[in-house]
């Protein structure tokens, strides 16, 4: 901090400071010295981090440490960066001046994945921390007393007896050779031309691996590697499924999207005699989802975005691609190709959580986030829009950049609101209570926002907000909001509607599940649709008009198969049901499949066809049908060719006409597209369903 | 369609149109002299009628080749072609004075009394055969696919008597259609969560999907014998060619009984692969069942619209040289 070293031990960035080691000592003026990782700061304090008395204090300390740890452990050995003897060396400490312990406390070499030499521990508590506070494991704790205290698997069970998943956090945590790799099995990056792997020694001398613990870079040896790429040589391509993320070190790199050419459903566009006349005789409506969306950029995996008109952008030195693929193991959302000669780091996702959590790895990323993209982030919320640039460079410098861990929560129900988030990476999941239960109000990717209803009511939270997935998040804290709503009454005009239509719609999802919660309508998962597509199958003549309209209406590729579940009658025929728990949207890489303001789930154009969306719909409503889009020619620069491309489709209510062509072409009035919970009410109520 | 009571309007008007038209032709014959004729004005008005509702009726067809276009919801077309079309045939019989004329107009009122109770039949059918289908097939496929649920059903059979009875030797087809039926085959889950059971997700696997997996039972070749043989000699051949001989297999009832007497020739283990094969005759059983049905419900427009068609172009010429000489 400041330029000023303070030696700790039993700190680590990520976990609760303790103040166990006490190496962290400064003088604050008053009796003793203090542990500066667990003194508050007050007002007026004189701080003295370096004098003869701290040093002396701290010297005397590490020789204590030392005298009771083998030197060299096990990780001196392995990466030399034992950080007691380290430290111990630094200080000038070549022979201790104490005895040594006389008894051994044993080592433990029951595990498979781990060595636990017990002599070498210096009971820092940064593996038991590690265990329960990042992890959540809960699985180390400490045991014994004085002489014989040490750390402990479950109720002091051998490690490899215990319920120890050898997730390695322990061990990445312990500041010396306590706990170490055996290395049973390796993680590795398939080696290519222009690869290069790393030892762990070469790894700490990289400016953004310093601090990265030895034994984790050893025990992940492979799991990094240094790429070399050509000019032309393609990175990763959009769709593909990958597993790393790439740090670049020289050089650029373009990154794209192959153009959104078309609407994947039939456009306006009408020209000459015959096709306005086919147009206004099929009815189409204008087609607002441009001005629906809620900005003119398209999200990737990078810490850009793209423009929709030009989807093309460039990286470049300590730019950092990949990550929602590495840590989420989403389908890549663009393809990236070397521009030049390029050097980058590959990794892998443990390497990548662990680089995360590193302080000034981290601040580099997020100060290229805030130079490059947060400004278009923040101008993408509409409301925003408009806002002056001195007030988004304002902005820019007082948002926090926050992360999340799979499953945390963001925002609780009913806690006090101080913040309003905008999502830069990842889903978060939109949680409402109720007397009886809870639902899932929206999901929220890259773009979206939330915290703004509790903020302008001045009150509490009214939903809880999970991270879905590794979630990165732009939070603007209460004051800096307040402080913009009053400047510009516009945003609080913008957000104040928004925030309404969001209340009446949660509103209504609620007012709809208190009707009628039916068991046998959750089994079908028919309790989750907005609108479903139902046969009468006393009036149907099996026909097939309406799957003929889907296809004619969609370029010839139904939407619909004539196909499902019976319900008494009727048959739900295999088409959108437009859900009210969209599961098709988390994970979208390109965020392409989005509910429209109104209530159907449609997917845009720029859909680089991963299909995980597809994967994701438990009712197989989303299918890949290829088309024909214009892409770069490789063989003759500058100039397009037609290629066939995958694309996901689903039902969108046909929104470009006034009413779903399917219901509009049955001849037998056997298709309905209905609000289930209304349509089956009478019929469950008959039937005696709860 | 089913003729129900959202049928009243057009029903109502085509009576009341019939009513007005039958006295319109009982005042012109009691009035002319030479009694009704299709030259007078009122005759050619029956005519003109009479021949509007038939194009009408007739352009349902060109309707529904445009589901997109909106000229009207397609249900109203089709109101409008039973009714107009019912209305036809008494219009013309007005404009021709209930006589059938030369030879051109004779075929043509011939044309005209077939294409209307042809679409009369084809309606009764559309209004009851929906609802058979509905009760009788809960396991109904896309008629497309029948011949291919069919073949898997096949393979599922003979999975099941080789697990017991070892290799029967039967030609193995490839198992890549196994994952069809677009994305329903994810519906495995919920279709062996509820007990409704469709044949896209049973033949998808969507029972074997969720069923407990069953113990791995292998008869002796003395103890499988009787399923071998009843397999290879009965059941086999009627999921081959189910519709097309008669078989004891092809009646709920006879099926019944045979099952019935071969698990009485069976070890207690194997009786559960046994209601797994009486499943599956029953499942091939609906589908031939369906086939039959659809081919009632579809059959008569092989009639119905070539005889129109060759009304309205025959209508057309007939008035030309009517109107002509």
């Amino acid at each position: 901090m400041g330029g000023i070293h303070i030696p700790t031990l039993c700190h680590l960035q990520n976990q609760t400071p303790v103040g166990v080691c006490r190496l962290c000592v400064v003088d604050t003026g008053a009796r003793v010295l203090s542990a500066s990782c667990v003194r508050a700061v007050e007002p007026g304090m004189k701080v003295v981090t370096h004098s003869d008395k701290i040093l002396h204090a701290r010297k005397t300390l590490l020789e204590l440490l030392m005298s009771d740890h083998p030197s060299p452990c096990a990780r001196q050995e392995q990466s030399g960066d034992c950080e007691l003897e380290g430290l111990a060396k630094a200080a000038g400490i070549a022979e201790a001046r104490f005895a040594k312990r006389s008894i051994a406390r044993g080592e433990d070499d029951s595990s498979l994945a781990i060595a636990v030499d017990h002599d070498a521990c210096i009971l820092c508590d940064r593996c038991i921390r590690g265990c329960d506070e990042v992890k959540d494991n809960f699985v180390l704790g400490r045991m014994g007393k004085g002489y014989s205290a040490g750390i402990a698997f479950d109720l002091n069970a051998p490690m490899g007896a215990s319920t120890c998943i050898s997730c390695g956090e322990c061990m990445v945590s312990c500041p010396t050779g306590a706990l170490t790799n055996k290395g049973p099995a390796g993680t590795a990056i398939c080696a290519g031309p222009g690869t290069e792997i790393f030892e762990a020694e070469e790894l700490l001398q990289i400016p953004v691996f310093r601090g990265v613990s030895g034994t984790f870079l050893e025990l992940n040896r492979g799991a990094i590697v240094k790429r070399r790429f050509r000019k032309g040589e393609v990175i990763c391509r959009e769709g593909e499924f990958g597993s790393t993320a790439f740090y670049m070190v020289e050089g650029r790199a373009k990154v794209s999207l192959s153009a959104p050419i078309a609407h994947v459903k039939t456009q306006g566009g009408a020209k000459g005699f015959f096709k306005r006349l086919t147009s206004t005789l099929v009815g189409r409506e204008e087609d607002r989802r441009g001005e629906e969306t809620r900005d003119r950029t398209i999200p990737i995996d990078a810490s850009v975005d793209l423009s929709y008109g030009n989807p093309v952008a460039e990286l470049g030195p300590g730019d950092l691609f990949g990550e929602m693929t590495c840590m989420n193991f989403y389908p890549r959302s663009a393809t990236v190709v070397a521009e030049s000669d390029i050097v980058a780091y590959e990794m892998l996702r443990n390497v990548l959580d662990i680089m995360l959590k590193n302080k000034a790895f981290r601040a580099q990323l997020d100060e290229t986030y805030r130079r490059r993209a947060l400004e278009n982030h923040l101008r993408g919320v509409p409301m925003f829009a408009d806002l002056p640039p001195e007030f988004i460079g304002h902005l820019k410098e007082r948002v926090e950049l926050q992360g999340f861990a799979p499953g945390q929560v963001i925002v609780q129900q009913g806690d006090t609101a101080d913040s309003f988030y905008l999502v830069r990476i990842g889903f978060v999941k939109v949680l409402e209570n109720y007397p009886g239960g809870e639902m899932v109000l929206a999901y929220l990717s890259r773009g979206d926002y939330f915290g703004e209803i509790g903020l302008l009511g001045g009150g509490d939270r009214t939903a809880t907000c999970t991270a879905l997935d590794h979630v990165e998040l732009v939070r603007i804290a209460g004051d800096d909001f307040r402080d913009m709503v009053a400047k510009f009454p516009g945003v609080r005009a913008g957000l104040e509607a928004v925030a309404a239509e969001r209340r009446a719609a949660n509103q209504q999802r609620l007012q709809r599940v208190d009707s009628v919660p039916i068991d046998q309508f959750l089994s079908q998962g028919l309790m989750e649709a907005q609108s479903l597509l139902v046969l009468d199958l006393q009036n149907c003549t099996r026909c097939d008009a309406c799957v003929n309209a889907c296809a004619e209406a969609h370029d010839g590729v139904t939407r619909l198969v004539r196909d499902g579940l019976r319900f008494e009658g009727y048959l739900v025929a295999t088409s959108c049901r437009q859900c009210r728990d969209p599961l098709c949207m988390v994970g979208c890489p390109v965020g392409s499949i989005r509910r429209r303001n109104s209530l159907e789930v449609i997917i845009e154009d720029w859909c680089i066809g991963c299909g995980l969306c597809a994967r994701n719909c438990p009712y197989g409503n989303i299918n890949l049908h290829p088309f024909e889009v214009l892409s770069d020619d490789p063989q003759n620069p500058g100039r397009k060719k037609a290629v066939i491309k995958q694309k996901a489709t689903s039902c969108d209510l046909c929104t470009h006409l006034k009413e779903p062509s399917c219901v509009y072409a049955c001849p037998h009035d056997a298709a309905h597209r209905v609000d289930p919970k209304s349509f089956f009410a009478e019929m469950l109520g008959g039937s005696g369903a709860k | 369609m089913r003729i129900d009571r959202t049928h009243r309007a057009w029903a109502i008007a085509a009576f009341v149109m019939l009513a007005a038209a039958a006295i319109v032709y009982l005042s012109d014959t009691l009035n002319a002299p030479q009694g009704p004729r299709g030259g007078s004005v009122v005759g050619l008005l029956f005519g003109i009628l009479g021949f509007g509702c038939v194009i009408f009726a007739a352009l349902l067809g060109a309707r529904k080749r445009v589901p997109t276009w909106r000229v009207g919801r397609a249900q109203a077309w089709m109101r409008g072609h039973l009714w107009l079309g019912l209305l036809a045939l008494p219009t013309i019989l007005f404009h021709a004075g209930f006589h059938f004329g030369g030879t051109l107009t004779r075929v043509l009122m011939w044309l005209l009394i077939i294409t209307v109770a042809s679409g009369a039949f084809g309606a009764a059918l559309q209004h009851y055969i929906p609802r058979v289908l509905t009760a009788e097939v809960p396991l109904e496929t896309i008629y497309d696919e029948i011949d291919h649920v069919r073949a898997l059903l096949r393979e599922e059979a003979d999975r099941t008597v080789e697990a017991l009875c070892g290799d029967l030797g039967l030609a193995k087809s490839s198992t890549e259609g196994i994952e069809r039926a677009g994305g329903f085959t994810a519906l495995r889950p919920i279709a062996g969560a509820v007990p409704l059971r469709t044949s896209a997700a049973v033949s998808a696997g969507a029972s074997a999907a969720v069923a407990a997996a069953r113990e791995n039972i292998r008869l002796s070749q003395e103890e499988g014998a009787p399923l071998r043989i009843f397999y290879l000699n009965e059941m086999r051949q009627f999921l081959e060619y189910p519709g097309k001989h008669p078989h004891r297999l092809a009646h709920p009832a006879t099926a019944s009984s045979s099952f019935a007497a071969l698990r009485t020739l069976l070890p207690g283990r194997a009786h559960g692969a046994v209601a797994d094969l009486e499943d599956i005759c029953d499942e091939a059983r609906q589908l031939a069942r369906q086939e039959r049905l659809h081919h009632w419900l579809h059959g008569w427009l092989l009639v119905h619209i070539p005889l129109s068609l060759a009304l309205v172009l025959l209508g057309a010429v007939h008035a030309v040289m009517a109107l002509r000489y």
